[in-house]
Order: C-alpha cells, then sequence, then structure tokens
C-alpha cells in the first residue's frame, strides 16, 4: 500500500510541474498554454539527445536552458503580440505551436518509443516496507518537492514573487501599478517551460520516449489546473497530489475505467465548487 | 474574461439581412451542384474524397456553430462524433434492434447525453471550457482504448449491419457515388437547420448570451438553457456525421474518439470562418481535398495545419469564409460588412 502511494506521489510530482507552468504562465497571460504537452515531450527528447553526449545530468541541463530560451522567444514572439486580441487567439496559436513541435520531433527522432536508461547512480533498489522500490522514482518525487519548496519561497519572499501572484490576481492593476509585467513575463514564461522540460527529462527513464506522450500529460494538467482552480498555485499542488494518486490507485485497482476516474474527480469538484480547490479573491 | 474584447475569431456576428436573398441563391445552386456530381464521371477516388469531405463537413459545421453561437471553442467534439459511430456499432451488434432503428435513434441519444454533459461542461466557459471538453473527450478514447471487452480496444469494431437498410442494399451507404448523395443530402439538411437557428429570435438571444452573458440576465433571459440547447443542437449534428461514417466504412476505431480529430474539427472550422454558417463547411472540403494533394508530395501535413491554422487566426480573424464574402462585396461594390 505504501509503495502505491509513493507511485502516485512520483506521478504527482510530475504532474504538478507540469501543470504549475501552466498556471505561472497563466497568471502573467491569462492565457492557457495548448503547446505545454508539446514543450515537456520537447524538453525530453532534447535531454535525451544532449545526454547522448553529456550524460543524464549533462542533458537534463542542456534541455533547462535550451527550453528556458525557447519559454523566452514564446513570450515574445507570441504571447506579448497577440496580448490584446481575445485569449481564445493565442490559445489556437498555441495549439498550431503543438502541432508543429510534434511534427517536427517526428521529423528528427522519428515515430518509434525511444527508451531512456536511468542515471547509473540511481540504477537500484532500496527496501521500504518490505518491498523493493527504485531509488530513481525516490529521487524524482525528491526533484518535485525541490521545485515545490523552492518555488513557494521564491513565491512568498522574493519581490519578483510577489508580483508574479499579483499577476496573477490582477494583471492589469498590477501592471498600473508600476509593475513591467512584460519583463517579468519572460522569465516567467521563460521558467513555466523549463519546468515542462524539467518533468519531461525526469519522466523519460520511467516512461519511453514519443511525438505523442506530451497530450496525455497536458490532458490530466488541464484536469490539475481546473480542479485546483485557474491561476491558483496552492491549487495546483493539491490538486496535482489527489491526481497523481487517484491515477496510480486506479490503474492497480480498476484499469478498465482508470482513465476516467481523475475526469470524474474534476467533475464532482466542478458540480460541488466551481472555482475549483482555490480560495475566491 | 474573454467576453471583453471585440475584434476577434469569435467576434459578435447578429445576422442582417442585407444580402440575405444572394446567400439563398448561391446556396440553392451549391447544394443542386452537389447532387449533380455524382452523375458527371467523376473518377471514383475523387467521389470517395468528397464523401469524407461531406462528413468532416458535417462535423466542422457542428463545431463552428457551437464557435458562432455561444463563443465556445471546443477541443473535444471527437466525443459526439466518434461516440455516435461506436454506439452505432455496439448497439447493432449487441442488441437485437434493427439497423434502421439504430442509425436514426443514435444522434438523438447522443443529443440527450451531450445534454446531461452539458450541465457540467457549461459551468465553464471560454479557455475552461475549451481544456474541459479535451479532458471529457480524451477520458472517453482513453476508456475505448483500455476497457477491451466493451469494445474491443485499439483493434476497433466491424459493425453488423443488416444487409439491406432502408430497404435498400448496404453498399448503397458503403460506396462513394452513392452514399454522397446521402452525406451531401445530411450536410444540406444540418447547413438549413443551423441557418434557421442563427437567424430565429433564439439564435439572437445565444448571441447575446455569447457577447454578455450578464447583460441578458439584466434583461431576464435565463441563460443556461439557451447554452445548453446551443451545445445539445451542435452535438446532434456531430453525431449525425459520426452516425454517417460509421454507415460509410462499416468499420469504428478509436481512433474516431482521439482529441486529434477534435482539434481537426476546430481547425477546420477555424480555417473556414465561424462568421458564417457555411464557411465551415467550405472549410472541410478545401481541407480535405489539400490534404489528399499535400500526401503527395510531403508527409509533413501536420507541420503544414499548424502553420496554416496560425497564419488564419493572426492574418484572417474570420477565416477563409470571411475573406471570401469580403472578395465578393468588392467584386459587387458593396462595402465590406
Amino acid at each position: 500500500m505504501l509503495i502505491q502511494i509513493l507511485n502516485g506521489l512520483v506521478y504527482g510530482g510530475m504532474l504538478y510541474i507540469v501543470a504549475v507552468g501552466l498556471v505561472l504562465i497563466f497568471g502573467l497571460r491569462q492565457v492557457v498554454n495548448f503547446a505545454h504537452g508539446g514543450l515537456y515531450m520537447l524538453g525530453a527528447y532534447i535531454g535525451f539527445a544532449a545526454g547522448l553526449y553529456f550524460g543524464f545530468w549533462g542533458g537534463l541541463v542542456v534541455a533547462l536552458v535550451l527550453m528556458a530560451l525557447l519559454g523566452v522567444l514564446l513570450d515574445y514572439g507570441v504571447f506579448r503580440p497577440l496580448q490584446d486580441k481575445d485569449h481564445m487567439t493565442t490559445v489556437l496559436v498555441t495549439f498550431g505551436i503543438l502541432l508543429v513541435l510534434e511534427d517536427v520531433v517526428h521529423m528528427i527522432w522519428g515515430a518509434d518509443t525511444i527508451s531512456v536508461a536511468m542515471p547509473e547512480l540511481f540504477e537500484g533498489t532500496i527496501q521500504i516496507a518490505g518491498s523493493p522500490f527504485p531509488v530513481y522514482r525516490l529521487l524524482v518525487i525528491a526533484v518535485a518537492i525541490i521545485v515545490v519548496v523552492g518555488l513557494t519561497l521564491w513565491l512568498r519572499f522574493s519581490r519578483a514573487g510577489l508580483y508574479v501572484r499579483a499577476s496573477s490576481v490582477d494583471a492589469l492593476t498590477t501592471g498600473m501599478q508600476g509593475v513591467d509585467t512584460e519583463r517579468l513575463s519572460l522569465s516567467v514564461v521563460g521558467l513555466g517551460t523549463a519546468l515542462a522540460g524539467l518533468s519531461g527529462v525526469i519522466a523519460s527513464p520511467l516512461m519511453a520516449l514519443s511525438p505523442s506522450m506530451g497530450s496525455s500529460v497536458l490532458i490530466e494538467s488541464f484536469i490539475v489546473v481546473v480542479i485546483g482552480g485557474l491561476g491558483s498555485f496552492s491549487g495546483a499542488f493539491f490538486a496535482a497530489l489527489v491526481i497523481g494518486q487517484v491515477h496510480n490507485l486506479g490503474i492497480v485497482y480498476l484499469p478498465n475505467v482508470s482513465s476516467m476516474l481523475p475526469l470524474l474527480l474534476m467533475v464532482v469538484v466542478l458540480i460541488l465548487k466551481p472555482s475549483g480547490f482555490a480560495r475566491q479573491h | 474574461m474573454s467576453n471583453i474584447s471585440s475584434t476577434s475569431v469569435l467576434s459578435p456576428s447578429v445576422p442582417s439581412n442585407q444580402g440575405f436573398g444572394l446567400y439563398l441563391v448561391v446556396g440553392c445552386i451549391v447544394a443542386v451542384l452537389g447532387f449533380a456530381l455524382p452523375f458527371m464521371g467523376l473518377p471514383k477516388n475523387l467521389l470517395s474524397l468528397l464523401t469524407s469531405a461531406s462528413i468532416s463537413a458535417i462535423l466542422a459545421t457542428s463545431v463552428g456553430f457551437l464557435v458562432r453561437q455561444a463563443g465556445l471553442s471546443s477541443f473535444g467534439h471527437a466525443a459526439f462524433f466518434g461516440g455516435a459511430a461506436y454506439a452505432v456499432a455496439l448497439l447493432v451488434n449487441y442488441t437485437s434492434l434493427p439497423s434502421e432503428v439504430v442509425i436514426l435513434a443514435t444522434p438523438l441519444l447522443i443529443m440527450v447525453l451531450s445534454g446531461i454533459i452539458s450541465l457540467i461542461l457549461l459551468r465553464t466557459n471560454g479557455i475552461a471550457f475549451s481544456m474541459l471538453s479535451l479532458a471529457m473527450a480524451q477520458a472517453i478514447y482513453e476508456l475505448v482504448m483500455k476497457w477491451r471487452d466493451l469494445a474491443n480496444g485499439e483493434d476497433g469494431l466491424r459493425i453488423r449491419f443488416a444487409r439491406e437498410i432502408f430497404g435498400v442494399k448496404l453498399s448503397f451507404f458503403q460506396k462513394a457515388d452513392t452514399m454522397f448523395l446521402t452525406t451531401w443530402t445530411a450536410l444540406v439538411v444540418m447547413v438549413v437547420i443551423v441557418v434557421l437557428v442563427s437567424r430565429s429570435n433564439f439564435g439572437t438571444l445565444t448571441i447575446a448570451i455569447k457577447n454578455n452573458e450578464e447583460r441578458a440576465r439584466f434583461l431576464g433571459y435565463r441563460t443556461l438553457w439557451p447554452r445548453i440547447v446551443v451545445l445539445m443542437l451542435s452535438a446532434f449534428i456531430a453525431a449525425v456525421g459520426g452516425t454517417l461514417f460509421s454507415m460509410y466504412n462499416g468499420y469504428v476505431t478509436p481512433s474516431l474518439l482521439h482529441w486529434t480529430l477534435s482539434g481537426e474539427a476546430l481547425i477546420i472550422a477555424i480555417i473556414g470562418g465561424t462568421r458564417s454558417v457555411w464557411a465551415p463547411a467550405v472549410g472541410a472540403f478545401v481541407f480535405v481535398i489539400l490534404r489528399d494533394v499535400a500526401g503527395n508530395y510531403t508527409t509533413h501535413w501536420q507541420s503544414i495545419v499548424g502553420l496554416v491554422l496560425i497564419a488564419v487566426v493572426l492574418a484572417l480573424p474570420n477565416g477563409l469564409g470571411g475573406a471570401l464574402t469580403s472578395f465578393a462585396n468588392r467584386l459587387g461594390g458593396r462595402k465590406n460588412g
């Protein structure tokens, strides 16, 4: 049972890292980035390709840097010029980007699934409550915890974090108070896409790479974001934990309908509390 | 939130009577020309392409209708389209209902189900609706994929139709030259229904709700029901498309439920343009034929679609249909409205 809960934590942790990127971008740009699943997938592939030369950790660093740059470009080239248009316009453009990304990855690395080796240091298993558990999965949990703690500290105690929180409540007023949301947005979108890349790279030893790997993560992180309440950081955290457990227990105990469970949970939440877990502003 | 801006893909379009007579004439001519197509000795593969295109056109019409009347961009219409196809397959194979009854009842069944689902979907708006519709449809896809006993998972199902349905041989519905008549009829009927609905008082009310729900409530209208009805009608149209697809192919696979199909339908509707009722259908014919042509030259159709989508959204917010209309108006010397 403990093992199952840990597995749920692994999945929930990865989901959190993806979903919080969506929340960050939503906070500043009021736009849901449909390309986010594609960025997760691209990050995983970049990590894999660079990993062939620099090892797993080198690959991770390369992927993080490139994805952050891509995020800055995305904000500069897409979100900023489109900010005065209807939000749906931007959503459709990011959807177009998703299609192009999938096709580009397909062109470079092919459609076949690629499996990625775990970093050697974390290959083994340890005994937890009498059953073996892969060390690498513990590492994934640890990475997720680091992201949660780091992000929370940053959002709570730094000036930039304050601006980000303010902007996710009301971007316009935040701008009127003299915050340069344009500049802030560059780094925040960069951070969001880097997080998508991070999640992709650390997930890659656990699940095989394929150009379509992004879509299932995208959909579950949408569920997380909706359950958590659009734009809420703490909501996304709790929602990711819950969905991680539901996802995993579903696969173990109700394999036929496992995919319906997160959705049903979302339905229940939306009926009881349409604004999601988040407190209303 | 997203209701504030006015110039956009989803911009308001209240029906006007200006030039409606012209539309009516052109529409009738196109409809009649369509029925003549199978008798003009076109090559067989072109006819089967046109048949597929008219089924896509029905789906795109339903997606475009939802954007136009309710401002909702659905990323989950595959659930209604593929859901209908699967409902036909399961009901024909596992119940003793006659195929005719199944075919006629399935769109209604899906419409009723969509009414129930809409009570949840419509608790959201704008972007959240897009996300929810995507999640809902994809969950159904995963369900069909994983639950092999339900519908044979990834391999799909052959539908065991009766040998004769509606008094004609089954092959009537599975050969392009004859099936095209059926799909074209269905498309024309669906477009006419959508035209009638969107020009009615009810259509105007839904546009008002789309533009400013709060104001519509202040005027004394209940705003949830009209939205539900629009979604149900949209689901019905998509389900008609799915039912026709299942008849034409006689086979269903989970790809009919996959979100790429929903995305494609939305892309077609946007590229065609969502300001006019007929534009998504035109978009579908352009899309399907171009895809076939492009298939001979390149394997990167998906990139092309993505780039065209971005270009259309940015440069032609009213889609091909909007461009066509303003071009026609310019020819006629009328000011672009």
